[in-house]
């Protein structure tokens, strides 16, 4: 059999390394594409072998790396990180489609670097050792640094200092943590080891609840940081507007601080020294991230900075249905994640589109932009719609699922970000309503509407948007098995 | 009688050091580039002779040198840099009438470095010391025609003349408590040092020693001029070989013989490496000069080595050797190829031909010098501890071991300093990839090209395979604990 984890690595890394010595445009586009195109086919190839029915890692792999310090290179796929792969595998190609027709600099680095960090992405997902799974987490920043620095806006220099300094703290603090957790083991169990499964089941038996209070903490900061999550997102708003399109996209594409709090925070929650005060401490960060980003995203006058805002809103539903703690918020906070990863895509595309065909991204300027992109309207819509929650959408899913099921355990927090779902309607419709309709802003001059490559690759990701939202089984039904066996955990610890 | 092959890795190098001083007599300066390929080789020799010595337990001449794991490891580090410094010298040594003369420095100086490892008595550390540091006070001043080499030599040479009394100094006084130089010896007898106040005044001499070598902040003043000053081959050697002489000087003359003073010299440590890593990163961010911001990132990597003196672990001990090889790599790989780029600037006489090591001058170069950005790539994303580069191996260990020994509040300021050092990393990998090149491309020549390749060869298999230099380390380390 195909070691598919290892190839979803490899794959992607060595076209990029290929696409960084391409000369034309056309040369880096293609080849980039077809290292997507054959990335997207081992996804598939993985998810048409994937066995719903188990939390048990498949494809796994394991080959002895460092000995003395208990650390093998193990990757396998599981429930939690297929629907993730999957996300990637499927939107990359259609970034590099839409991208195909924009002028720009050096595009032989711009297609390597977007390969590159596919392969860091699903590195992160594959990882079943903590030294890989970190070398691959720091292996993310470097291509979206270079992203924004280099192709970004105006501020684009101090966007990605900003951005770069601010994760990569978190991921140090992260690696101390992870430090404690390797020496609390290795001095209770005498044998180093880095792997992840086996040191999450080893948490609770370490030394003093302070201390696995402290290591506990110090990991989820890291992956708090890069969800990211009020108050830790003032990275957010910068990187995400400053970047260019495909950058935003790839930003969007970065479900690793979600990953990790699946992978290896949720397991380890339960046996925290105070387990009912972190999940009141997620509950209020992820509600609160909800009602803020919500609120600031209303104040936008940047068209992409409101998207910006809205994402760290939606983030929010991932960290409250993971402190919800039963199976179905759990699953619907996984579900977001992927949901979220799509409609973005969409939206972000679409603000790319508008700030290149007008030449401004403030809502207040642009205005009936309907009448002259009536094809970029409808995929917008869909995407604005799919984002406020309309049923028969992916977004509907898995805030609902994240609303009901978090209810039981946290019905103060569902009832704040309940509020928001009242002004997320409000500052989507509203926006739509400035720029899309009403009467054509005559100075914009003569605006174009998005070719029909970008129409594809928008139309695709808008269709799977409609599909998963009226048959989330094919993704759902993986996250379910997944969450049981996390939530089984914390209920047999009564937690 | 002793068993002279034990010390065939020294014997190879003398060797070739005094039949390369001897050639170079009756050679011109055109065939003299022969000299270069005679050391490289020479030292090769003297590398391949030392890793099969691994394992090798021997104490010689009455017990003053010692074989083992430590003097072992330190010498492939020593070796290691030798043979970069020598593969890249024989292009800057081109059509130059005193190639005889530099590889013979280089030469002998690396032989000091191999003794100081292997030095188990104070009288022969000294020795082995100075001879390492004539030689390098006479390589550093080896531009007699450029000011700033001058300057950075005498520097180099007044300030360790000062450190080598203090040395000299402290070991009277180590000698005046327990009446012996041999280490061993001392450790044997520690209480007569521990219980005397003169105990005290030995390791603060011993400090300021060995410290000037490590160049810890307060005693680094000459590091950045003699680093910036001096011919960028000669800058590599320094920063990467006889630095390490002090650390594994420090090794055995701290953690084996003063041990029983452990509690004091182990505080003093502390702040120094708190200190230097600080000071070596901040100041190196306002850096114009590649090859000084290089000498103060060389501070802030030797803030981190110092640590293993404070954690004091096994694995602690373990990460500051494996640290110093990694070490060895990327500073080596990183000066020498600001070497290659100062000889693409004198030679094409474009840029900024003042300080020819500026940061301006880097602009580009991944499409003027592509290796040479490249490697040089390589090494500052090593030196800042990005995965999986030896640098990053390297402060996996040393870090994680501060917090295995509780001392967290270490592990958090080195990680924080090591998220600084990326800012003027990145910097400089911006300059030679996003700004456009003044100047057309210019091929490498073959020495700087192998020797690059070399460094980077060795900081990439430390990253990517690091168990058996891990496993040579911890044997290393278990010499001292």
């Amino acid at each position: 059999m195909l070691p598919v984890a290892s190839l979803l690595i490899l794959v992607p890394l060595i076209f990029a390394a290929v696409t960084f010595f391409t000369k034309t445009k056309d040369q880096a586009a293609g080849l980039a594409f077809l290292g997507s195109l054959a990335t997207l086919g081992l996804t598939l190839d993985a998810y048409l072998n994937f066995d719903s029915s188990t939390a048990a890692m498949q494809f796994f792999e394991s080959i002895e790396w460092i000995p003395s310090l208990g650390a093998n290179y193990s990757v396998g796929i599981d429930g939690i990180s297929m629907p993730l792969i999957l996300l990637n595998a499927i939107v990359i190609p259609f970034l590099i489609l839409y991208s195909w027709k924009e002028e720009r600099e050096a595009p032989n680095r711009f297609y390597g670097l977007i390969l590159t960090m596919q392969a860091a992405v699903i590195g992160v997902f594959v990882a079943l050792d903590f030294m890989v799974f970190y070398i691959f987490w720091e292996l993310t920043l470097i291509p979206l640094f270079f992203m924004v620095n280099i192709w970004g806006g105006e501020k684009r220099v101090h966007a990605s200092y900003k951005f770069f300094i601010y994760t990569h703290v978190a991921s140090l603090i992260m690696l101390l943590g992870i430090f404690g957790l390797f020496y609390a083991s290795w001095q209770q169990t005498g044998v180093p080891t880095f792997d992840i499964r086996e040191l999450v089941a080893q948490f609770q038996f370490l030394g003093s609840g302070l201390l696995r209070n402290a290591i506990f903490l110090s990991i989820i900061f890291g992956f708090l940081a890069k969800l990211p999550t009020f108050p830790f997102h003032s990275w957010l708003p910068d990187a995400y507007t400053e970047a260019p399109t495909a950058g935003s996209v790839l930003f969007i594409l970065l479900k690793i601080g979600g990953y990790g709090l699946f992978r290896i925070s949720l397991p380890m929650l339960p046996n925290t020294g105070n387990p009912k005060l972190m999940i009141m401490l997620l509950g209020f960060l992820g509600a609160f991230s909800i009602l803020y980003g919500s609120l600031v995203a209303l104040r936008q006058k940047d068209l992409k900075r409101m998207i910006a805002y809205s994402s760290l809103s939606h983030m929010g539903y991932v960290l409250l249905g993971s402190a919800g703690l039963v199976t179905l918020s759990v699953s619907g906070a996984m579900f977001q994640q992927f949901s979220h990863g799509l409609i973005m895509s969409i939206l972000f595309m679409s603000a790319g589109v508008i700030q290149s065909s007008t030449g401004t991204r403030i809502i207040n300027n642009l205005g009936g932009l309907a009448k002259k992109m009536p094809r970029l309207t409808v995929i917008m819509m869909i995407g604005f719609m799919a984002s406020l929650g309309l049923p028969g959408l992916t977004g509907f899913i898995a805030e609902f699922l994240v609303l009901a099921f978090s209810y039981v355990n946290l019905p103060g927090f569902v009832l704040l970000a309940l509020l928001a779902i009242v002004i997320t309607a409000g500052y989507y419709l509203w926006a739509m309503q400035r720029a899309m309709f009403g009467v054509y802003n005559e100075k914009l001059g003569d605006v174009r509407d998005i070719n029909s490559l970008q129409v594809f690759s928008m139309g695709v990701i808008a269709l799977l948007v409609l599909y998963f939202g009226l048959n989330p089984n094919p993704v759902l039904n993986m996250m379910i098995t997944s969450s049981e066996a996390i939530v089984s955990l914390a209920a047999a610890l009564g937690v | 009688m002793e068993n002279l092959m034990l010390l065939a890795p020294e014997i190879a190098v003398v060797a070739t050091g005094l039949i390369i001083l001897l050639m170079g007599v009756f050679m011109s300066p055109r065939t003299k580039n022969v000299l270069g390929y005679l050391a490289t080789l020479g030292v090769l020799a003297a590398l391949v002779l030392t890793v099969q010595s691994f394992g090798t337990e021997a104490t010689m001449f009455s017990g003053t040198v010692s074989i083992d794991a430590l003097s072992q490891f330190f010498k492939l580090v020593f070796l290691a840099v030798t043979l970069i410094v020598s593969v890249a010298s024989i292009k800057y040594n081109e059509n130059s009438d005193h190639t005889e003369e530099f590889y013979t420095l280089v030469l002998f100086a690396t032989l000091g470095m191999m003794f100081v490892a292997s030095a188990n008595d104070f009288i022969l550390l000294f020795c082995a010391f100075e001879l390492a540091s004539f030689a390098t006070y006479a390589l550093a001043g080896f531009e007699k025609q450029n000011p700033k080499s001058l300057e950075g030599a005498m520097k180099y040479f007044l300030i360790g003349a000062v450190s080598s009394a203090l040395m000299l100094f402290g070991i009277s006084f180590v000698y005046g408590a327990t009446g012996t130089t041999s280490i061993s010896t001392i450790a044997e007898n520690a209480s007569l040092l521990a219980e005397n106040p003169i105990g005290l005044v030995a390791v603060v001499l011993l400090i300021a020693g060995f410290g000037f070598k490590m160049a810890l902040v307060p005693f680094h003043m000459w590091a950045p001029d003699a680093y910036q000053g001096s011919p960028s081959v000669v800058s590599s050697l320094l920063a990467a070989g006889s630095k390490k002489m002090g650390f594994v000087a420090a090794f055995r003359v701290f953690v084996v013989a003063l041990a029983a003073l452990q509690p004091d010299w182990q505080f003093t440590f502390a702040i120094l490496a708190v200190v230097t890593m600080t000071f070596g990163n901040v100041i190196a961010v306002s850096q114009t000069s590649v090859k000084r911001m290089l000498a103060y990132s060389s501070l802030a990597q030797a803030g981190y080595i110092a640590m293993a003196f404070v954690v004091m672990t096994p694995m602690a001990l373990t990460g500051g050797i494996f640290y110093t090889l990694a070490h060895a790599f990327m500073k080596g790989g990183a000066f020498i190829a600001a070497a290659a780029v100062v000889w693409m600037i004198t030679t094409q006489r474009t840029g900024d031909l003042e300080v020819p090591d500026h940061l301006d001058n880097f602009r580009g170069l991944g499409k003027r010098m592509p290796l040479t950005a490249l490697c040089m790539t390589i090494f500052v994303f090593a030196l800042a501890g990005i995965p999986p580069t030896a640098g990053f191996m390297a402060k996996f260990v040393l870090f994680s071991s501060a917090i295995q020994a509780g001392m967290t509040w270490l592990a958090v300021i080195a990680i924080l300093n090591s998220a600084l050092s990326l800012f003027y990393y990145a910097r400089l990998v911006r300059y030679m990839y996003f700004l456009s090149p003044e100047g057309k491309k210019i091929g490498l020549p073959f020495p700087y090209a192998a020797a690059l390749l070399l460094s980077a060869a060795g900081v990439l298999a430390m990253g990517l395979w690091p168990e058996p230099f891990l496993q040579w380390a911890m044997e290393a380390a278990k010499v001292l604990i």
